[in-house]
């Protein structure tokens, strides 16, 4: 017995010294190589480049939002069935300055995250759909697709900037999930204008949500709240 | 049975609305809530618009509930905005959520309710306008003056954390101006305006706007004077720099008025007049060249050809005593006295070049000194100054009797002073002569092809009398014929007496010794009170040279004809720059016919200048 585990635990021994050396050799790249002060001017233009993208972001759905509603929808009260119809409802998010100051910053960050995660989905699926109808408004499809295209950008940035300020933070790949899909194709044209609506409702009431969070996160990493 | 409870309803509602409408009271109207606004996205405010009241006092409540709540709420606050209205406070107010409200009416009759209205905060913010607006005018040293506009946010408004962002805008107009002129501004709470209108009174407005939502009203107007100081500045210092330059130029016309000539007299000196010695210049302009030329005893004389710029030689003249002679001429005999307008006191005018070796002309032959007329053309007194040596001739007095058309007044002669080194004759001046010397000298090539061409151009030859200090007489006279345009095509050729190139010989003067009554001039050599010899050996009578005049032009030029007893020599003079000379053209033409080319031993080039050897000539111009 010794005999025959004696080579097997000096092979063992070998593999893991030379794991060790290996190992060492191998270390991760620093989040910010030039030091503290480097990466935080990078972070202030991440996070000015983040707040024109999701300011631009909810220009356009308010846009796209109005020119719906005042040409498909307008006076007919879908409004009362908009309420409680955000498939982003369930996050607990800030809803006045109080509250959102007294999220801590990294909760602050995920919670963006998820928000924008949540609509890739959506959007897709609104630019698909507008697509294939049978008039397809020009103004309203060339926003969606805009939209989707920024919101993609505004994801990357975010995640950028949350590998910077919290490096530790796990990849947190949870997000509510959007199931509205089979109601843009319903037959019935109201119940279509109704689920249209909502979507686009819902949209334009996010954007606002996540420019005003990046807006204050940004006056309290990058500016210590003295903006 | 059925109709009877029918009407029987009828009824009673209709006695019930007359009750009613007898009393004059109704239930109130449907109230209606037209607006909500959110000045910082942390409070909101409603108002409604009641109905009609029913004539009863009328109490209005707004209830409410939130998206997601099923509890209703009732207004918190009728109060703090005004009447009709509900004002959210900041623990009732939340963002992304739809408020649904309606607005009850009650009075003693019923009460009545409003539609409900979904309100959402975050799509009713409109902020109050900026405050604490201040407008000032600066004025930097080097630059142009500007509006420098200044503001506040309005209060209650958080933009410290991020939660609220604001962008201004600003807009100004003069007070008169219909339009205004409008400038986004940002976030930035001032703002720089550098386009103004100087002496004009500004009024200045700002407004404000979230980032997403509603603008502001404009802020009250601010008044601001532009001043205009600095255009006045301008004004006044032109208007100084024009009545300073008036009155400078009225400063110059007075002087200029003044003394207007001397001035004239001053910038532009008149031109001097030609200077011979022994002519009267004003008899020569009056153009009685005839009376002269009688009196000189010339004939044939002034050619009638005109010829323009025909450069004529000239004869070096001392006018050293030009001032006190041309006085005395003057005095004495004002119809022939010589006037000279001008005499050139710069005693080395025309000397050097008249001096310089290369005008120097060989001698052909030792003058034949028979001088049998002498022609005094200026009475020259005796100089004073005993240094010049060049304006005395004792011979000169003892002709003065056999001169009868000239001035007879003492011991006066007329010689010509031949052209000498400068140092001998400071005081000596050429002063038309200096011209023709230096036309001489200067288109020296030209008299070589002139001569080729018979007959085209004016000859140009340059002879200059001179009588050697070693008593050669070598005369040298520079005959200056230039004709270049006229029709004339008659050149005066004229013989040149050879002279050793490069000669140092100092010039001499020459003195007249006697003129013909035709005209012939008798040439002596000066004599030199030092050398106190008449003549100097081995240049007896050669060096006399006799030359006839043979006419003389009006502007003061002597035609000078070589003697035909003693020596071919010709001689035209004529001022450089006076008129062409009024030689008879018989004579020239003769003169040219006689010439028809040059010898070639009797060219002699001297940098440039022909000159002809007079000897060479044996025919006369005669």
């Amino acid at each position: 017995m010794n005999i025959k585990g004696s080579p097997w635990k000096g092979s063992l021994l070998l593999l893991l010294v030379s794991n060790l050396l290996l190992c060492q050799s191998v270390a991760p790249l620093p989040i910010c190589p030039g030091g503290a002060a480097r990466c935080q001017v990078t972070l202030r233009d991440l996070f000015d480049r983040a707040v024109v993208l999701s300011h631009y972001i909810h220009n356009l759905s308010s846009e796209m939002f109005s020119e719906f509603d005042k040409r498909y929808t307008h006076g007919r009260g879908f409004i009362t069935k908009a309420i409680n119809s955000c498939h982003t409802s369930s996050l607990a998010t800030p809803e006045d300055k109080e509250q959102a100051q007294q999220i801590n910053q990294k909760d602050f960050l995920s919670l963006i995250v998820s928000i924008l995660r949540s609509w890739n989905e959506p959007l897709y699926h609104l630019v698909t759909e507008v697509r294939g109808m049978q008039e397809a408004p020009e103004a309203i499809l060339s926003k969606a697709v805009e939209i989707e295209e920024q919101t993609k950008r505004l994801l990357e940035g975010m995640e950028l900037i949350v590998s910077q300020v919290h490096p530790e933070t796990k990849e947190n790949e949870i997000y509510p999930v959007w199931s509205g899909l089979s109601s843009l194709q319903m037959a019935d044209e109201e119940s279509r204008l109704s689920a249209y609506y909502n979507l686009l409702h819902c949209l334009r009431r996010d954007s606002h949500k996540i420019d005003n969070y990046l807006k204050l996160l940004k006056c309290r990493i990058i500016h210590n709240n003295n903006c | 049975m059925k109709e009877n409870v029918a009407s029987a309803t009828v009824f009673t509602l209709l006695l019930f609305l007359n009750t009613c409408l007898l009393n004059g009271q109704l239930p109130p109207g449907k109230p209606e809530i037209f607006k909500c606004r959110s000045p910082n996205k942390e409070t909101f405010t409603c108002w409604w618009k009641p109905g009609t009241d029913g004539g009863l006092p009328t109490n209005y409540s707004l209830t409410y509930h939130r998206e997601g709540e099923t509890l209703m709420h009732e207004c918190p606050d009728y109060i703090t905005g005004g009447p009709n209205s509900c004002h959210f406070g900041k623990q009732y107010t939340s963002m992304w959520r739809t408020y649904i409200m309606m607005v009850n009416a009650t009075n003693q009759m019923g009460s009545s309710f409003s539609d409900e209205l979904y309100v959402d905060v975050t799509y009713i913010v409109q902020p109050d306008p900026p405050l604490e607006l201040a407008v000032e005018v600066k004025q930097p040293e080097d630059r142009k003056p500007y509006l420098w506009i200044k503001w506040s946010p309005p209060t209650l408004i958080d933009l410290k954390t991020g939660w609220f962002t604001l962008l201004y805008e600003i807009r100004l107009k003069p007070e008169k101006a219909a339009e205004w002129e409008i400038h986004f501004a940002g976030q930035q709470t001032e703002f720089k305006i550098l386009s103004l209108h100087p002496g004009q009174k500004y009024l200045v407005q700002v407004r404000c706007k979230p980032d997403h939502g509603y603008w502001s009203a404009w802020s009250p107007a601010t008044f601001i004077q532009i001043p205009s100081d600095f255009t006045m500045n301008d004004t006044t210092v032109w208007i100084s720099v024009a009545v300073l330059s008036a009155v400078i130029c009225l400063i110059i016309v007075w002087a200029v008025a003044l003394k207007g000539y001397s001035m004239v007299t001053c910038i532009f000196p008149p031109v001097p007049g030609p200077k011979i010695k022994g002519f009267d210049a004003h008899l020569l302009e009056k153009g009685k060249s005839e009376e002269l030329l009688s009196a000189l005893g010339c004939q044939d004389f002034p050619p009638t050809s005109d010829y323009e710029d025909l450069l004529v030689e000239y004869l070096e003249v001392d006018d050293s005593e030009d001032q006190h002679l041309m006085s005395v001429h003057s005095k004495e005999h004002p119809s022939q006295g010589m006037k000279p307008t001008y005499l050139d006191p710069d005693t080395d005018s025309g000397r050097g070049s008249c001096d310089s070796p290369s005008l120097l002309s060989e001698k052909c032959e030792e003058p034949q000194t028979n001088p049998s007329t002498f022609y005094d053309p200026e009475v020259i007194e005796k100089p004073e100054n005993p240094e010049t040596t060049h304006t005395w001739d004792p011979q000169c007095i003892s002709m003065e009797g056999k001169i009868p058309y000239f001035h007879a007044g003492g011991s006066k002669c007329s010689t010509w002073p031949l052209p000498q080194p400068s140092q001998h004759n400071p005081r000596s001046s050429y002063h038309n002569i200096t011209d023709v010397c230096e036309l001489a000298v200067g288109p020296a090539g030209a008299p070589a092809t002139l001569l080729d061409e018979a007959g085209k151009d004016a000859l140009k030859s340059s002879q200059t009398i001179k009588s050697g200090e070693e008593g050669k007489a070598t005369q040298q006279r520079e005959v200056e014929s230039f004709h270049s345009e006229t029709d004339q095509d008659t050149p005066w050729l004229l013989p040149q007496e050879k002279t050793p190139f490069g000669s140092a010989k100092p010039l001499d003067y020459v003195e007249i010794h006697k003129v013909n009554k035709d005209g012939a001039l008798s040439l002596l050599p000066k004599q030199r009170e030092n050398s106190g010899q008449p003549k100097k050996p081995g240049t007896p009578e050669n060096n006399k040279e006799q030359a006839k005049v043979s006419g003389v032009m009006d502007n003061n030029i002597l035609v000078l004809v070589s003697d035909p007893h003693a020596k071919n020599m010709a001689c035209f003079e004529e001022s450089a720059k006076e008129g062409p000379p009024s030689l008879e053209q018989n004579q020239a033409e003769k003169a040219l016919a006689n010439f028809p080319a040059t010898p070639s031993k009797c060219r002699l080039q001297l940098g440039g200048l022909d000159y002809l050897d007079p000897a060479c000539f044996t025919h006369s111009f005669h």
